[in-house]
This record gives C-alpha cells, sequence and structure tokens, in this order.
C-alpha cells in the first residue's frame, strides 16, 4: 500500500491549483478594472489631457473642488436625479404590477413573461432609434395615434419637459421587464401553504397581498431596484440617440456631461476626477442601501 | 480541520492585497496631490513633410481616410478608385466614415492614442488648430512650395482647409504654415420652391422671411423655413453664425481674443432676435433636432417653402426615388430653385467643406503615397474629374469649368459664394466652443431660454474657455 503523500507538499500543491486558477481572472481584473480605475484617479489630480500629450501637471484637489462647486454639474447632477427617481419609481411599479399578474396566471405564464423579456434583450441604441422614429414630431406614430384622437402633436423631443419625459418612458419600456422579471422570481418563491393559511381565515385579497406577498417580495424587489438605480445613474446611450441632451442642456446626465468633458475638450484629468466621484457616489449609496437591507432581513 | 486551516491560509494573501491595494491608492494619491506629475513628453509640434515626394512603394498599399458618413465619402472612394488607380495600379483607396456626430471623436480619439488606421484626416477647417497644435498631422508648408501651384486658388480656399494659425477672413498669410490642402469646397445654398414663391429667389434676408411667412400661410402644410437647428455636430451655430453674420456681427476678436462683447453686441443680439423670433416660427413643429437629413426630407417631400442646406448634401434632392416633387430630374427642377444666401447689412455665408491632412502616425510609405494623392488630387485635370464625378474642387480653373459649373444646378451657387465666405474659429478650444454654441442656440430655439439669456451665455461660456488656459484644475467643465 503506497503512504500519503506528506501534507506540507500536498498543501503547496492545493494552494498552486487554487492560484492558477484564480490568477487569469485575477489578471483579467487587474488589467482591465484595477489599473484603470487607480490610473483614472492619478490622473484625476492632475491637469493632463489625452490629445495634447504634454506633461501631466498636479493641480491638487482642483479638479475635484471645480466639479463639486460646478453650477454646470449640479444642473446635471438634477437632471440625473429626476431621471433616475422617475424611471426607477415607475419601473418599479409596473414590473412589480405585470410581475403579480403574471404569477396569478396558471395557463401561458411562460409565454407571455418572454414577450415581456423582448425589450431588455435589445440593445439601446436600437431602442433610441426607433423610439427617435416613433416620437418624431411631424412623422412619428405616436403623434400620428393622437392626431387621429383629435389631439394636436406633441414636440416629444425637442421641448424641456417632454424630452425628459420621453427619456424616462424609453428606459420604462425597456427595462420594466428586469424588474418584472425579479419580482416574478421573489412571487414565484412564496410559499403557497401561506396563502392557503390565509384563505382558511377567509383572508382578504389585499390583506394576503399587504402581510403575505409584498413582504417576502420586497428585499428581492429592492436589489433589482439597487440594479437599475445604478445603471440608470450612468445613463448615456439613452440620451445620446434620443435628444443628445438637448433641448440645450436641459436632459444632459452625469455620464453625458462626463463624456464631454473627456471626448470635446480632452481634458482627461477633469474628466478622470468626474469619473471617480461618480463611483463614489455609486459606492456610498450602494452601501447605505445595503446597511437597510440587510436591516430589513434581520427585521 | 484541516480544510479550515487551509481556507485560513488562502484568506490572508487576501488580506494582503487588500492592504496593499489600499496602500498604492493613498500612496499615489498622496504623491499626485502634493508633488509635480511626471512629465510624459514635451509639447507636441506638428511634425514637418518633406519638400519632394520620397520613393514611392510598388507594393499592394491601401490608403485609408476617415471622413463621415454622407454622398461625398462614397463619391470621393469611387472616384479615387477609378482614377488614382490608372497611375498607381498597387494603390487602393478607402474611405472609412463614421456618423457626423462621432466624427470628430473618432479621428482625435486615435490621434490620442498616437496611433491611427487612417493615413488621411479629412477635417474640418476649424479642427485644424486642434491637430496642429497636438501634433497629430504633418507641416506640409514646404511639400506645398514644391508641388502645389498655390497661385491657381482663391486665397481663402487654400488658407481654410490648411492654414494656421488662422487667415483672416477673405486672404491667406502667405508665411503661415500650411497643414492640408482642399479636399471638398462648400457653403449653404437657399433652396426654394419656385412654384410657390416664384423664379426669383428673395435678395435681402428680411425679404426671404417676409416671402416664408407668406407661403406658408397661402400653404397649409408647408412651413416657410426648414434649416439646421438639432444641438450635435455644428448645426445650430452655423445657423446662428449665418444669421449673425448676414446682420453685420461677429464671432469674436481674433487679435485680442475677445468674445464677450463682441458676439453679444448689439447686431449679434438682433441676429438672435431674427433667429429665434422671426424664422423659428416659420419653421415645421418639432423641427428643433433638424439637420442636414432632415431639412433635405421636408424639401424632398414638398413641406417647406425656402430651406438652408450645406451644397454638397444637396445631391438627393434631384433623385426622383427620394422626393414627391416630381418622377423626373426636371420635373424637381422645375419646382426647385437654388441660389446664393440673402444678403442683408452683409453678404457673408458659411465656410463649409473639409481638407485633406496627412496624419502623423501613419506609416512612413502611406505617408509618401498620400502626399502623392494629393499632389495628383490638386491637378488641374483631376480637379475638373472631380467636379464632374459629384464633387466641389478648389482650384478656380475647376470652379469655372463647364465640367463643375454644369454638374449640378447648385454649383454656380458654390461659385458665387467663394468670395463671400467666413468661418467659425479655427483654435484648438474649438469642440467646446461649437458645443456652447450649439447648445445654447439649440435651447432658444426650442424655448429652453429666452434669446438674449442664450446669447449672452454663449459668450461669457466661449470666452471662459478662450480664457482657461491658466487655471489649475476643472479645465472642461
Amino acid at each position: 500500500m503506497t503512504p500519503p503523500a506528506p501534507g506540507r507538499s500536498r498543501r503547496l500543491s492545493d494552494r498552486w491549483l487554487a492560484v492558477a486558477f484564480i490568477s487569469p481572472a485575477l489578471l483579467l481584473l487587474l488589467a482591465m478594472s484595477v489599473f484603470p480605475l487607480l490610473w483614472a484617479l492619478y490622473l484625476s489630480f492632475t491637469d493632463y489631457s489625452a490629445t495634447r500629450g504634454g506633461p501631466a501637471r498636479s493641480v491638487g484637489f482642483g479638479n475635484y473642488t471645480a466639479i463639486l462647486t460646478s453650477a454646470q454639474v449640479h444642473q446635471r447632477a438634477l437632471t440625473t436625479l429626476v431621471y433616475v427617481v422617475g424611471a426607477v419609481t415607475l419601473q418599479t411599479v409596473l414590473g412589480f404590477g405585470i410581475a403579480y399578474l403574471i404569477s396569478r396566471r396558471t395557463h401561458g405564464r411562460g409565454v407571455l413573461t418572454t414577450l415581456f423579456l423582448v425589450p431588455m434583450m435589445l440593445s439601446p441604441v436600437v431602442v433610441g432609434l426607433f423610439w427617435r422614429f416613433m416620437l418624431d414630431a411631424q412623422f412619428g406614430v405616436i403623434n400620428s395615434m393622437l392626431g387621429s384622437l383629435g389631439l394636436g402633436p406633441v414636440e416629444w423631443l425637442t421641448r424641456q419637459r417632454t424630452a425628459l419625459i420621453s427619456l424616462i418612458v424609453v428606459d420604462t419600456w425597456q427595462w420594466t421587464p428586469f424588474i418584472m422579471l425579479i419580482a416574478l422570481a421573489g412571487l414565484t418563491a412564496v410559499p403557497k401553504y401561506l396563502y392557503e393559511a390565509a384563505s382558511i381565515d377567509r383572508a382578504s385579497e389585499w390583506f394576503r397581498f399587504r402581510t403575505i406577498t409584498l413582504p417576502l417580495v420586497w428585499p428581492l424587489l429592492l436589489i433589482a431596484v439597487l440594479f437599475r438605480a445604478i445603471e440608470a445613474f450612468r445613463l448615456f446611450d439613452l440620451v445620446y440617440i434620443l435628444t443628445n441632451g438637448g433641448p440645450g442642456v436641459s436632459t444632459e446626465t452625469l455620464s453625458f456631461h462626463v463624456y464631454k468633458v473627456a471626448f470635446l475638450g480632452f481634458n482627461t484629468g477633469t474628466a478622470s476626477a468626474y469619473g471617480i466621484l461618480m463611483v463614489l457616489v455609486v459606492i456610498v449609496l450602494t452601501q447605505l442601501y445595503l446597511r437597510y437591507l440587510n436591516k430589513l432581513k434581520e427585521g | 480541520m484541516r480544510y479550515q486551516q487551509r481556507i485560513g491560509r488562502l484568506s490572508v494573501p487576501g488580506r494582503k492585497v487588500q492592504l496593499a491595494t489600499a496602500a498604492m491608492l493613498l500612496v499615489a494619491t498622496t504623491m499626485v496631490a502634493c508633488g509635480d506629475g511626471q512629465d510624459d513628453g514635451g509639447q507636441a509640434s506638428a511634425p514637418k513633410a518633406p519638400a519632394t515626394i520620397p520613393e514611392l512603394t510598388n507594393d499592394p498599399l491601401t490608403l485609408s481616410f476617415i471622413w463621415f458618413d454622407w454622398p461625398p465619402a462614397q463619391a470621393l472612394e469611387a472616384f479615387a478608385n477609378a482614377e488614382y488607380k490608372k497611375e498607381r495600379p498597387n494603390a487602393t483607396i478607402k474611405v472609412n466614415t463614421v456618423p457626423n456626430a462621432n466624427w470628430h471623436d473618432a479621428m482625435f480619439t486615435q490621434f490620442a492614442a498616437r496611433k491611427t488606421d487612417f493615413d488621411i484626416a479629412i477635417l474640418d477647417s476649424q479642427h485644424i488648430g486642434e491637430a496642429v497644435t497636438n501634433g497629430n498631422i504633418l507641416d506640409i508648408t514646404d511639400f506645398v512650395k514644391s508641388n502645389i501651384d498655390v497661385a491657381a486658388y482663391n486665397p481663402y480656399l487654400l488658407a481654410a482647409y490648411g492654414q494656421f494659425p488662422q487667415a483672416e477672413t477673405g486672404k491667406r498669410d502667405e508665411n503661415a504654415s500650411l497643414y492640408g490642402l482642399p479636399l471638398l469646397g462648400d457653403t449653404w445654398t437657399m433652396i426654394y420652391r419656385k412654384d410657390l414663391i416664384g423664379d426669383q429667389p428673395p435678395q435681402t434676408w428680411d425679404e426671404m422671411i417676409s416671402v416664408a411667412e407668406k407661403c406658408q400661410a397661402d400653404h397649409p402644410g408647408v412651413s416657410g423655413l426648414a434649416f439646421h437647428q438639432a444641438n450635435g455636430s455644428d448645426a445650430a451655430a452655423v445657423t446662428y453664425n449665418t444669421v449673425n453674420g448676414v446682420y453685420g456681427g461677429n464671432l469674436w476678436d481674433p487679435k485680442t481674443r475677445k468674445i464677450e462683447g463682441v458676439l453679444n453686441d448689439a447686431a449679434g443680439q438682433e441676429a438672435m432676435d431674427v433667429l429665434v423670433n422671426r424664422m423659428k416660427p416659420l419653421t415645421a413643429t418639432g423641427s428643433g433636432n433638424w439637420f442636414i437629413d432632415e431639412v433635405n426630407a421636408a424639401v424632398a417631400q414638398g413641406k417647406a417653402c425656402i430651406a438652408f442646406n450645406w451644397i454638397a448634401a444637396s445631391g438627393g434632392l434631384l433623385d426622383p426615388k427620394q422626393s414627391t416633387l416630381g418622377s423626373t430630374r426636371e420635373q424637381i427642377l422645375d419646382k426647385l430653385g437654388f441660389a446664393t444666401l440673402p444678403s442683408q447689412k452683409t453678404n457673408l455665408v458659411p465656410l463649409g467643406g473639409m481638407g485633406m491632412h496627412v496624419s502623423a502616425y501613419s506609416p512612413e510609405a502611406n505617408q509618401v503615397e498620400a502626399l502623392n494623392f494629393m499632389k495628383w488630387f490638386q491637378r488641374a485635370d483631376i480637379q475638373k474629374k472631380w467636379a464632374a464625378a459629384g464633387g466641389v474642387p478648389s482650384r478656380t480653373d475647376a470652379l469655372q469649368s463647364p465640367e463643375f459649373l454644369n454638374a449640378g444646378p447648385f454649383n454656380q451657387v458654390y461659385a458665387d459664394s467663394v468670395p463671400r465666405m467666413r468661418d467659425m474659429w479655427n483654435v484648438p478650444e474649438y469642440a467646446r466652443l461649437v458645443d456652447i454654441e450649439n447648445t445654447n442656440v439649440n435651447a432658444a430655439l426650442n424655448g429652453a431660454k429666452a434669446p438674449k439669456d442664450a446669447l449672452d451665455d454663449i459668450a461669457k461660456e466661449q470666452q471662459a474657455v478662450l480664457d482657461s488656459s491658466s487655471r489649475r484644475g476643472g479645465g472642461g467643465l
């Protein structure tokens, strides 16, 4: 009988194996994520410009103070906030509502779910382009429908209020299915016996929803809201295609503004600081949110 | 137990990595925040092209251009492959195109990487300053002296597409350096419906507005005017600059680099008032994001009495497949007329078009081929052929040739407009200046800002951009 291999060399072998398995992913992460982040952090303290290519002179916290005190940035932050709150609220209400209705069906649930998921699978650029055509004031199908109802044309993309509403509507059209999917998973996981017990007690539909369905689905729904809020905070593509930030700069989001700072004037240092600040905002808000979520679970 | 121990051991390097990363972050942050940054190279300047063309390669070679996607790009590729190949059979011409809105970014992000997948950048006249200052394109002053007959051009055209620092309007500084040669000339044409307003185009801007007003009132469903209003590219900015010029305004004082108080003087305010309060009400509902294609579509569908568009983009208007105005080119031309812009206090028109500029990062063999192509392209016989193929040449003899004047009904408009042209600012800060103007004019046109506020904001913000070179931090906001 062969004696077992000495413990020490086996441990080394295990460690090597672990390192070998992890290192490709780790290297990729370092190269594609950690290094650019550190480099951006370095550049954020300089006046470096990618096109000018001269010396990267240190400006201390100049970029950060300029961004935090800029009226232009405050305006974009407010636009982004209105957009995030509007879009995510609408998506949550609709997504949960649709999921709730689907969960109550016994037939055709799979087909309905698949159909509702189609918008989410499309490229935002494609979605932006066809909504741009549909919302066109002159030949768009939306105004044509309004016309057939005797209503006048609406300038969806070229008026201050309607442009932001249009962005919210288009984003909602595309991303409500995501909330719906998560909510549906939560609804399906609610144990049936709870409803059966409630039925025996002759609990009303509203009572069952309020005391069984919502509390059990709520934590999962909040995670979906978190993902959507982070995504919406970074919105760029739909703005670029639908309104290009207009009219004027009234639909320019923070991400769109960073793009302009980075690529119109190639102010790489300022753009890096802007990006770092956006990452920090997301991290801080996510932490607060996760703490709330944990408290909710503990409760 | 062994399992737990192993997990414990593996978790230690993780903590170490975390600590090391945090320390690196801290050190990097502190060093950069407190100390001077590292120099990664001296101030760039444009490298020089040789005065005479070195020996060309006989190996197969693809000469790549970058432009935005529009009919002249396809025309250039077809023309160059048909004609240049006769002299250089080993060379293939490829015109890479990007959407108009990405044109600047597509070129300058590659310039930033110091590596380009194109040999010839087709730059807008206003991009030259940025490219020259960053050392992205070749200085071809000596090459032009030895190979190009500069007397064959209107001096301002040669200056507009190649000279930096920018020339005075209508002139060329013979001592200034050249960085490009003309590829495609362009300006705005007034497109008018002869069947709706008569054969004679309006002669003054005020008359044009009155005629459009009457036409709109007389023909429900047809708007009086159609012009560029979008906030992308240079759409709304060119529209305001055109009206500004016609009403005697100035964009800036290039000698003192003053914009505030110049752009928003009385003439500038009057121009903004005319544009927003007199012209905008004559446009179609929702036209606040229109650019080249949308204006052409309105004309082709018979929805506008008078429109303004770039000549180089107007060819499609005569295509019966794209028009509801007639089933033949002749029928369309019975209804559409093309004229130079009306004048008012001045007769200025916007300078459009682009030049060819050799990438400083292109391989040497391709740079040599690019210079050879540019020399070939500026030959009198080739310029006439380019005109016949649908291009707009810049040599005076080609502009006056029957090949050009008979190629399209708007070509005479271009020839007549050349002495009237005015350009925007050709400075390294151009991209930001034009964005400020675009967004503010677009805001005024769409009711998001009062016209006076918009003009004052443009002047203030553009001035801040020009004055921001000494600011420490926050550049670009």
